[in-house]
């Protein structure tokens, strides 16, 4: 064999150097299709790439692509490719941190969490829309959307950095049948829009479970809520639990979104501790050393270690006569293959009045604030292609075509009042609770600090509701250590 | 080789080259065979360098600047060593464990020593007595080696699935008895001295195999006739054991507790994978990982990834220094 590089091949001799050429050739001409590749596709149109919801992306992707389409006046020269993020919000906010810190110029739009989408905002790594979307859209984001929705993406200057895409509030789900087999009267009583107080509520739910114990083989818990020691519980579960006692982390509704280090940190104060009684009077009795009057023992002890899909499952599987859950769980449970016309949902159920809470813009019944804003990558390279996805997303036909297809709340909540919410089947007979629960939602209180705070609650509610400390000493270790976080900037 | 070292001189010499080429060639001549290897190793070496050196300097570079959680500067300015300084003192806020210990750095310090002190040592005591297992000649034993080197094939995100399901409240079936006896609480991956134990357990449950399996080697390199003549002799079986096998395995045992110790001090997956996550059990690597990520200080996340590299450095350097020194 001749020491040669160069082979015979199909009547051509095929060189080192003429290999590397080809190589380069290749590679140079690849790299053009990849700059080409995410601005237009193969027809011509300009691609969208949009950081979406997993489940969504997957269950009904083309659905809401063609609502887009035919419904939100979205150009056909557009086409939206979904980019399903994971399915856990904490992965998909460090995924998306790592990918606009490193200058990535996809995806072009991304759906954050209401979450943490301020944190992002703090840190200048997405768009001020202000000056990004037309007046006219500005005009209807600012002025028919829900207010609590638009403050988790609203920068500290007042600009607008994100489009709500859907709420999403808490509400209390029950079995209708077996609240009435103990004798209550859910619908003449207004259960649905009239909120009652957790004292009244955890009466109820004992004496359902008791009166159906023997009828009901599976059913074992009065209410399942998700207490584990995770973003879930300071965000939501106990966030609105301490809302309805009238308590806060920071003072108040004023200071949700700072200023940092100088707004007073008020976990230890008396609302607080007494809504930590409360959930250990659920789980453990009125026997506990914490445990409040009044209030009979109604939930196991799994649901310290318990989230949302748990608590939907007990649902599910018939264990339980209540939960607490997010309106997703409304499309499973009412539909008529399993509860149907038999499901109820109620606002959450308060401690303290409005007019008696002690601190400012609580009391009385409180939803925890979820949902998903629309934000732009300041990297786009398709800027007004994005820009009329957004447009077509605050049309009224997309907002309720997402609620039609996939259960998304409209962000303008006065069309859960319309008749055409109303007629989407099963969630859409809930459509007065829900608006009474977004009337009453409360945002998490997001800054930078969020996630180490939010890390820090969840720990400390979680001990003291399993019984590792007393509220009051869970609850002044923890101001002391917001205090040391809140000076940390 | 002299007479090859002539010949090339006289070649370089005679070619008509550059004066600076046959200048360079004389000084190469000069070298001694050593100093030659050494230059031909030079490149690999200093791609090594790069490879090895370059993250750990940047790291600490990146260590010497303040934080920036706001704006869009990703790093503050240069402050020295204030973020050692505010680390070591407890001043430093970062994701607090769930744990007693007021400084969060030094709580992921003792968490990240009892789990590889205890871990290396369980693993150490059980992989050796399945070496000795499997270094018998017995019927069924190709079975029983399966048998132990199964857990070391689990992926460690199955691996903590499995122990995950065992242990959730409502789920797993060990919860209740273990639970009813005391060892673990009734939320097992919401506390931390039971998440410990239960990540302990598995980590030994799948990387015994691992030791065992290094030191199988070790037993196998033994000479076989030592055994005769010490059968001859008419030493017991511990005998033998005590002043054959266990002076002359105690070097593979050592090499293969330094492999686990450098794993061990590192661990992050398992605690994630297991349902009991950073928070619960807060090592050193997840205080950098959530120091990273989940509260973007970056500064303090590279000093801690600093130290964690440093004392990771330190455990080694103390197990070669044994090592030089023949014993455990």
């Amino acid at each position: 064999m001749p020491r040669d590089s160069s082979r015979e091949s199909g009547g051509r001799r095929a060189t080192r150097r003429r290999f590397i050429a080809a190589a380069g050739a290749a590679g140079v001409s690849a790299g053009f299709a990849g700059c080409l590749y995410g601005t237009t596709g193969s027809g011509g149109e300009t691609v969208v790439s949009f950081g979406f919801d997993p489940s969504a992306a997957q269950a009904v992707g083309d659905e809401i692509r063609a609502l887009f389409h035919e419904e939100g006046g979205l150009s056909n020269d557009i086409r939206i490719t979904f980019e399903p993020g994971v399915q856990d919000s904490g992965s998909r906010r460090d995924k998306y941190m790592r990918q606009l810190t490193g200058g990535e110029a996809d995806p072009d739009l991304i759906l954050m969490d209401s979450g943490w989408t301020r944190t992002f905002i703090d840190r200048e790594l997405v768009t001020n829309l202000s000056s990004f979307l037309p007046q006219d859209v500005l005009d209807t984001v600012e002025s028919e959307y829900l207010e609590s929705s638009l403050s988790t993406a609203m920068g500290s200057d007042g600009s607008l950095y994100g489009v709500p895409l859907f709420p999403d509030f808490g509400v209390m789900q029950y079995r209708k049948d077996l609240v009435r087999n103990a004798g209550f009267q859910p619908d003449e009583d207004d259960w649905a829009t009239e909120p009652m107080t957790w004292e009244r509520f955890s009466q109820i739910m004992a004496e359902t479970l008791q009166a159906n114990a023997d009828e009901e083989e599976s059913l074992r818990y009065g209410y399942v809520f998700p207490f584990d020691s995770y973003e879930g519980l300071s965000c939501c579960s106990f966030n609105e639990m301490m809302t309805s006692w009238g308590g806060a982390y920071f003072g108040g509704r004023d200071n949700l979104f700072g200023p940092i280090g100088e707004r007073p940190i008020t976990v230890d104060t008396e609302p607080v501790v007494n809504s930590i009684r409360m959930a250990r009077s659920f789980i453990y009795g009125e026997d506990d050393d914490a445990a409040l009057d009044g209030y009979p023992r109604i939930s196991p002890e799994n649901v310290l270690s318990w989230s949302e899909p748990n608590v939907h499952n007990a649902m599910v599987n018939g264990e339980t006569v209540a939960q607490r859950n997010w309106p997703y769980s409304i499309a499973t449970n009412a539909t008529e293959e399993n509860y149907g016309t038999d499901y109820g949902v109620m606002p959450l159920p308060y401690a303290t009045e409005p007019s008696n809470a002690q601190a400012e813009g609580t009391g009385g019944t409180t939803s925890a604030l979820g949902g998903w804003n629309m934000t732009v990558n300041p990297n786009t390279e398709v800027p007004d292609a994005v820009r009329e996805v957004i447009e077509a997303a605050t049309t009224d036909e997309v907002m309720l075509g997402l609620f039609r297809i996939w259960g998304w709340l409209p962000p303008k909540l006065e069309l859960l009042r319309t008749q055409a919410a109303r007629d989407i089947e099963p969630t859409g007979r809930y459509a007065e609770t829900l608006y009474v629960a977004g009337q009453n939602s409360m945002p998490r209180p997001v800054t930078v600090l969020w996630p180490q705070e939010s890390s820090a609650i969840s720990s400390a509610v979680n001990g003291s509701a399993s019984r590792e400390q007393a509220p009051a000493g869970a609850m002044t270790d923890l101001k002391n250590e917001l205090q040391v976080i809140e000076g940390s900037t | 080789m002299g007479t090859e070292t002539e010949t090339r001189t006289q070649r370089d010499a005679g070619g008509g080259r550059s004066g600076a080429y046959t200048r360079s060639v004389r000084w190469l001549e000069t070298l001694d065979e050593s100093q030659f290897a050494y230059l031909l190793l030079a490149p690999v070496f200093l791609l090594l360098g790069l490879i090895a050196f370059w993250p750990l300097l940047s790291t600490f570079e990146l260590s010497l600047h303040a934080d920036r959680l706001t704006g869009a500067t990703r790093v503050g300015e240069f402050v020295g060593l204030q973020n050692y300084v505010e680390l070591f003192t407890g001043q430093k806020a970062l994701v607090n464990p769930f744990f007693s210990l007021e400084q969060p750095l030094q709580s992921a310090l003792v968490v990240t020593l009892v789990f590889t002190v205890v871990s290396v040592l369980f693993e150490t005591v059980i992989g050796f007595g399945q070496a000795l297992v499997l270094d018998q000649d017995f019927r069924g034993r190709r079975w029983v080696r399966v048998a132990i080197i199964l857990p070391w094939a689990v992926p460690i995100v199955i691996q903590g699935m499995i122990f995950y399901l065992m242990f959730q409240p409502g789920v797993g079936f060990a919860v209740g008895p273990l639970s009813d006896l005391g060892i673990i609480s009734s939320q097992p991956f919401n506390d931390l001295g039971s998440s410990l134990l239960l990540i302990i357990v598995a980590d030994i449950w799948k990387t015994s195999a691992f030791m065992a399996l290094l030191i199988l080697a070790g037993l196998q390199s033994i000479d076989r006739s030592l055994y005769d003549v010490a059968r001859v002799s008419g030493a017991s079986r511990v005998q033998q054991f005590r002043y054959i096998t266990l002076p002359l395995v105690i070097p593979t045992v050592a090499v293969a507790m330094l492999f686990r110790t450098i794993d061990a001090a590192r661990v992050f997956g398992l605690i994630e994978a297991s349902g009991a996550g950073c928070t619960t059990v807060p090592s050193l690597s997840c205080q950098v990982v959530t120091t990273f990520f989940t509260i973007g200080r970056y500064g303090t996340a590279a000093a801690i990834a600093f130290t964690t590299a440093g004392i990771i450095s330190l455990l080694v350097a103390v197990n070669i220094a044994r090592l030089a020194r023949g014993g455990l």
